[in-house]
């Protein structure tokens, strides 16, 4: 059986397993993972003028390549001959490297992202502790970015963004914790393996406290990517552009795109954890993974994962351009006061429901009650 | 017939692994002396403390060639995540730098935290021998500790969650009650005053 993408590799090309081949095998699976999340970063800049253009009855991005799909790939290169500006007073050092910690700290998460069975890069034991830690590399990217700037915008944008980032952390990760309770691992493979292909087989659906959960974890995921409508740190009504105010170039476009493949990893995290990740009804994918092609199973679970991450990735940019930004104290109101305690309790709750209902989901209660009236039969 | 099995895997991980571990430790053991270096080095207060994340990356990734995973990552989380964040913050609010009260001199006489000649002297000493008794007692153990790496290439953290919630629950519990208190403390200091 194999585990990840590189062995897999290996087995289906039948490669002989050295040391060396194998550290190029992760190299190269590291690459494609970063450029297909590039990509998507890219595409998803495109999608959120698209519909936001939709939604405000304009047309959008048209003119480069078709339906003006190739917009990003322009933007970027935009980017790529800007010049390169810095304030006088900025902190060169810090300056530099800040754009670099927020792009280090996301890309590093899509190891452990599970997008298929077996062409996840690596399944950690402790995978969703992983997510949870690098990416804090970023809330400490914009920080500095916004301290380094020597600007007042920059400055206040990165405090925002910085202490915004660690007061949601909390209700985020309470809430994923009651799923590992469920699921009795912090793998995302046995988080993906305890959960079935259809709906009622999801996590979300689960019991009421992992749908309550699932809807704390959204909104702490919003703020913790720093998405409208928690994009405080970023203000542009108040502080210009935030802790990117002084960026120029490709530092700039650094920041942004950590943000829009933040925006992706929490959604995929989020659809792994509470939405059946890359499982496929009807065990479509085990039967193909029986027949001569094994990586029809692979595509099959790459689109069942893609589905549902875009699908959130497509609620998010659908709540940007709906929902008025917050305040500062009705942001950390929010947090402490609402969604930390609901967060609390549903752990409690989480594991009061597999003490008493023995682990059983709520469709499975109900059906067990059911064939129970029905005289068992 | 099993136990062949699993020797036979055991010495194929070893051989497959050892190299990787190498690269990984001298990584991760570089990366952890050159920012310590620099961090004692440098006169910029927010700079120390991005040099700081890096060491404590390198420890991090020290842990990881020790398979000790669940420790790696708890110690990015709490460190990365947390504590560096909050550091720099208590730079920044408590007016960061203060560049006249940085002293130029690279060896000042006596001020009484940097210590003179004769202190250097005393702590390089101290030092030496502490450096010898360790790497003895180590060295004792040297062949046990061997062995166990190379058998314990097992995931950490669910032993780890066993033994918290039975051998070491008082331990636990006492660490939990100390960071309630912490917490509630917090709350008290933050809390407006009654008039």
């Amino acid at each position: 059986m194999t585990d990840n993408m590189p062995q897999f590799f290996q087995e289906l090309f039948h490669l002989e397993t050295s040391d060396c081949l194998t550290f190029l095998f992760y190299f190269i699976g590291a690459f494609i993972l970063v450029n297909i999340a590039s990509v998507i970063g890219g595409l998803a800049t495109y999608a959120e003028r698209k519909i936001s253009a939709d939604m405000q009855l304009r047309i959008g991005p048209n003119r480069v390549g078709p339906y003006g799909l190739l917009q990003f790939l322009a933007d970027g290169a935009k980017m790529l001959m800007k010049e390169n500006i810095m304030p006088l007073m900025a902190d060169r050092f810090l300056f530099n490297i800040a754009p670099m910690l927020c792009l280090v700290g996301i890309f590093a998460t899509l190891a452990v992202l599970p997008i298929s069975g077996n062409l996840t890069l690596a399944h950690l034991d402790v995978g969703v502790f992983y997510v949870v830690a690098i990416s804090s590399l970023v809330g400490l990217g914009i920080f500095l970015g916004g301290y380094a700037s020597n600007s007042k915008w920059s400055l206040l944008g990165g405090m925002r963004g910085a202490s915004q980032i660690i007061s949601y952390e909390i209700p985020v990760v309470i809430s994923i914790l009651s799923i590992v309770l469920l699921s009795g691992g912090t793998s995302f493979k046995t988080i993906v393996h305890h959960q079935g292909g259809l709906p009622h087989e999801w996590f979300v659906l689960h019991n009421p406290f992992t749908f309550i959960a699932f809807i704390v974890y959204f909104i702490g995921s919003l703020a913790e990517a720093n998405r409208a409508p928690f994009d405080l740190p970023e203000a542009e009504s108040e502080l210009v552009s935030g802790y990117h105010t002084e960026y120029t170039g490709m530092k700039f476009a650094f920041f942004a795109l950590a943000e829009y493949v933040e925006v992706f990893v929490l959604c995929g995290v989020g659809a792994t954890l509470f939405l059946g990740g890359f499982n496929v009804p009807f065990g479509l994918d085990t039967f193909l993974s029986k027949t001569p092609f094994p990586l029809l199973a692979e595509v099959v679970q790459l689109g069942a994962f893609f589905t549902k991450t875009f699908a959130l990735y497509y609620l998010v940019i659908v709540i940007r351009w709906t929902l008025p930004r917050l305040r500062v104290d009705q942001l950390m109101s929010l947090c402490w006061k609402y969604l930390t305690p609901i967060a609390l309790f549903n752990l409690i709750g989480t594991a009061i429901w597999m003490v008493y209902f023995h682990d059983q989901s709520i469709v499975e209660i109900i059906k067990a009650a059911g064939s129970h009236a029905g005289g068992g039969h | 017939m099993l136990v062949v099995a699993i020797e036979k895997e055991r010495t194929f991980e070893k051989v497959a692994i050892v190299s990787f571990l190498t690269i990984l430790f001298i990584l991760s053991a570089l990366l952890m002396l050159v920012s310590c270096l620099a961090l004692l080095l440098t006169k910029n207060i927010m700079h120390a403390c991005t040099f700081l994340l890096a060491a404590l990356l390198g420890v991090a990734g020290l842990y990881l060639t020790l398979h000790a995973d669940t420790l790696a990552v708890t110690q990015v989380l709490v460190y990365v995540g947390g504590v560096v964040i909050l550091m720099l913050f208590a730079v920044v609010l408590t007016g960061g730098q203060d560049q006249e009260s940085i002293t130029k001199e690279k060896f000042p006489h006596l001020a009484p935290l940097f210590g003179s000649k004769s202190t250097f002297l005393k702590a390089f000493l101290v030092s030496m021998i502490f450096f010898v008794a360790a790497a003895s007692l180590l060295r004792l153990g040297e062949k046990e500790i061997v062995h166990v790496v190379a058998v314990n290439y097992a995931p950490t953290i669910q032993s780890l969650g066993q033994l918290l919630m039975t051998d070491y629950l008082f331990a636990f519990e006492l660490v939990s009650v100390l960071l309630l208190g912490a917490l509630i403390g917090a709350a008290l200091i933050a809390r407006p005053m009654k008039k």
